[in-house]
C-alpha cells in the first residue's frame, strides 16, 4: 500500500528525513514512533501530498504522491496533528462539506455523514459550533472527517492526543475494527496503546528508521539481560550464594527491606530461573513473598533505540 | 465543479460569519453613502451626472472593502492550519482558487448592491431629480463589477503570497491605489502617448461607464487582468506542492 524509497526532506540546512525507506502492506496497522522532531509529522505530510520531498520516491496504492497527487488524495484519509478545523462551522455542516470535497453526494453522502456522527460519538454535538467544542470532540470530528469517504489508507498523526481514557479506548477499538478493510499508519507517543493496536512498529530517530518489527519481536530483540526479582526472608549472604549457584543467573544485587531482602538477579538471555529460585528457597525453608520476571516493554525498546545510536 | 461550488459556499459563509465582515459592511455603506451625499450637496445646481458621483464614491471605498475581504482568503487558512486539511482533500488548486475568489466576489457584490441603491432612495426622497438614467446605472454597475473582479483577483494573489493578514491588506490596498491612479502616474511622463493614459485610467473608465457609455476595451482589460491574476494564483498554490 505504501512504498517509501530513499525519502529525503530538507528544511533549509536541516535534514528532517534522511534516506528513509519502508513499506506498509494492505490491511496492516502500523505504528509510527519516534521522539519529538524525529520526522514523523514531516513523513506523514509527504505521504498525504501536503509537503513535497527533497529526494526519493513515495507511492501509495501504486500512485506516486508527486505525479498523481489527486489520485493519492482520493485514497487517503489524513488526520493532521492538532486537528485544524473551521471553527466557525457547525459539526454536521463541516462533515457535509468535507464529504462533498471527498467526492460523496446524494444518499451516499447523507448516509456516511450519519454513520460517522454515530461511530465517532458526535450525534449530541452535531449542531454545535466547532469552536466551542472540547478538544476530545474536535479530535473525534477530525477522525470522522478522515474516515468519511472510506479511504483505503488512513494516516493519523497522534489520533488519541487530548482524549480521556474512555474515549481513547473507544477510538482504539474503532481503529482496530478498521484493520481488515483499511490500512492504517498512526503515530503516537502513548506506547502501550501502540503495543495494543499495531501489528508492526516503525521507530524513527533523526529522520532514519532505527527499528521495524512487531512489538513482540522488538521487545525480544532487546539487548541487556532480563531481570528476575525475588523477595526472600533469609540470611543475606547464604541467599546470595545460593542464587549465584543457579545456572543462568549472572549477578545478584541485594536491597534490604526490614527483615526481607530484595534480590535483583540479572540473568542470561532467555533464561527463566524462577522455578530454581523457588525450589532453592523452599528446600532451605526460607520464606518468599514475591518472585517476578521483569517484562521489558515497547517503552524500553523506544528509549534504547532513540537515545543510543544503535540499530536493532 | 461540485468541489468549486462547495468551496464557494463555504467561503461565502465564512465571510458572513466573521465579525470583520459586518464591521466593514457597515463602514463601507456609511462611508460610500456619505461621500455620495457630500458630492450631491456640493454639486447642487451644477450640471453633473448623479450616477458619476455615485459610482465614483462606491469605487473609492471599494478599495478598502476589497483589501479587507481579500486579506483573509489564504492567510487565515495558513494561520489556523486548515490549509493542510483543504489541500490534502482531493481538490485541484484551480477549484480552491476559483471557489474562494467566487465566494469573496459574491460577498462584496452583496455589500455593494445597497450602496448603489442609494441613488434610487435619493430620487424617491427628492421629486425634483426626476427620472434616473437607467443606462447610466447599468454602465456604472458593469464597471463596478469589473473593478471588483480585478481588485479581488489581485487581493487573492497577495493573500496567497503573504503570511500576515495586515501585511496582505496593506499591500493589496497600495496595489489597488496604484492601479486606480495608474493613468495619472503614466500621464506624468511626457513621453507616454495620451492613448495609453486613457487605456489605463481606471477613474476615467468609471467616469465614462457611469455616463452610460460602455466601451468594450476596458471590459477586456479588466477581465483578462483578472484571469491572469487568478492563473498566477493557481500556479503559486501549485508550486507549494513541489517547493
Amino acid at each position: 500500500m505504501i512504498k517509501v524509497e530513499n525519502l529525503t526532506r530538507r528544511f533549509g540546512r536541516t535534514l528532517a528525513i534522511d534516506n528513509l525507506s519502508f513499506e506498509v502492506k494492505q490491511g496492516e496497522i502500523v505504528g509510527f514512533l519516534g521522539p519529538n522532531g524525529a520526522g514523523k509529522t514531516t513523513t506523514m505530510r509527504i505521504l498525504s501530498c501536503f509537503l513535497p520531498a527533497t529526494g526519493g520516491k513515495v507511492t501509495i496504492g501504486g500512485f506516486d504522491v508527486f505525479a498523481d497527487s489527486l489520485e493519492v488524495r482520493r485514497r487517503i484519509g489524513y488526520l493532521p496533528e492538532n486537528v485544524p478545523l473551521y471553527t466557525d462551522m457547525r459539526v454536521k455542516e463541516y462533515l457535509n462539506y468535507r464529504a462533498v470535497l471527498k467526492g460523496l453526494s446524494g444518499k451516499k453522502k447523507k448516509q456516511r455523514v450519519k454513520e460517522m456522527l454515530e461511530t465517532c460519538g458526535l450525534e449530541e454535538v452535531s449542531g454545535s459550533v466547532i469552536g466551542r467544542l472540547s478538544k476530545g470532540y474536535k479530535q473525534r470530528l477530525g477522525l470522522a472527517d478522515s474516515l468519511v469517504h472510506e479511504p483505503e489508507l488512513l494516516i493519523l498523526d497522534e489520533p488519541t492526543i487530548g482524549l480521556d481514557p474512555n474515549q481513547i479506548r473507544h477510538i482504539r477499538n474503532l481503529i482496530k475494527s478498521l484493520a481488515h478493510h483499511h490500512t492504517v499508519l498512526l503515530s503516537s507517543h502513548i506506547l502501550p496503546e501502540v503495543e495494543m493496536i499495531c501489528e508492526r512498529v516503525l521507530i524513527i530517530n533523526r529522520g532514519r528508521i532505527v527499528a521495524s518489527d512487531t512489538p513482540g519481536n522488538l521487545v525480544g530483540l532487546m539487548r541487556g539481560a532480563p531481570r528476575t526479582i525475588a523477595e526472600i526472608n533469609g540470611p543475606v549472604e547464604k541467599v546470595r550464594e545460593g542464587l549465584l549457584k543457579i545456572r543462568g543467573i549472572i549477578s545478584v544485587i541485594h536491597e534490604s527491606d526490614g527483615d526481607w531482602g530484595r534480590y535483583l538477579c540479572d540473568c542470561e538471555k532467555d533464561a527463566d530461573v524462577r522455578p530454581e529460585i523457588f525450589a532453592m528457597a523452599s528446600s532451605c525453608k526460607w520464606i518468599m513473598r514475591e518472585l517476578v520476571l521483569e517484562k521489558r516493554n515497547l517503552e524500553d525498546v523506544f528509549v534504547e533505540v532513540t537515545t543510543e545510536e544503535k540499530e536493532l | 465543479m461540485r468541489n468549486l461550488c462547495a468551496i464557494w459556499r463555504r467561503e461565502l459563509a465564512a465571510c458572513f460569519l466573521s465579525p470583520i465582515a459586518y464591521v466593514t459592511m457597515v463602514f463601507f455603506l456609511i462611508a460610500s453613502g456619505s461621500t455620495f451625499l457630500v458630492g450631491v450637496i456640493k454639486n447642487a445646481g451644477s450640471n453633473v451626472f448623479l450616477t458619476n458621483l455615485l459610482f465614483a464614491s462606491v469605487v473609492m471605498w471599494l478599495t478598502v472593502l476589497i483589501s479587507i475581504v481579500s486579506m483573509r482568503l489564504f492567510t487565515e487558512e495558513v494561520r489556523s492550519g486548515t490549509i493542510e486539511m483543504l489541500m490534502t482533500a482531493p481538490v485541484t488548486e484551480t477549484e480552491v482558487v476559483l471557489g474562494k475568489y467566487a465566494g469573496a466576489v459574491t460577498f462584496v457584490l452583496v455589500i455593494v448592491a445597497p450602496a448603489i441603491a442609494n441613488i434610487f432612495a435619493l430620487a424617491a426622497l427628492n421629486p425634483s431629480i426626476g427620472k434616473i438614467d437607467e443606462g447610466a446605472v447599468v454602465g456604472g454597475c458593469i464597471i463596478t463589477f469589473l473593478v471588483i473582479a480585478f481588485c479581488m483577483s489581485m487581493g487573492l494573489l497577495v493573500s496567497l503570497m503573504t503570511k500576515n493578514q495586515i501585511a496582505a491588506a496593506i499591500t493589496c490596498l497600495c496595489l489597488i491605489w496604484i492601479m486606480l491612479f495608474l493613468g495619472n502616474i503614466v500621464s506624468a511622463f511626457p513621453f507616454m502617448p495620451a492613448k495609453l493614459v486613457a487605456y489605463l485610467s481606471v477613474l476615467a473608465h468609471v467616469d465614462e461607464f457611469s455616463r452610460g457609455s460602455i466601451d468594450s476595451r476596458p471590459v477586456i482589460l479588466y477581465l483578462s487582468g483578472s484571469a491572469f491574476m487568478l492563473f498566477t494564483a493557481v500556479r503559486v498554490l501549485e508550486s507549494k506542492r513541489w517547493k
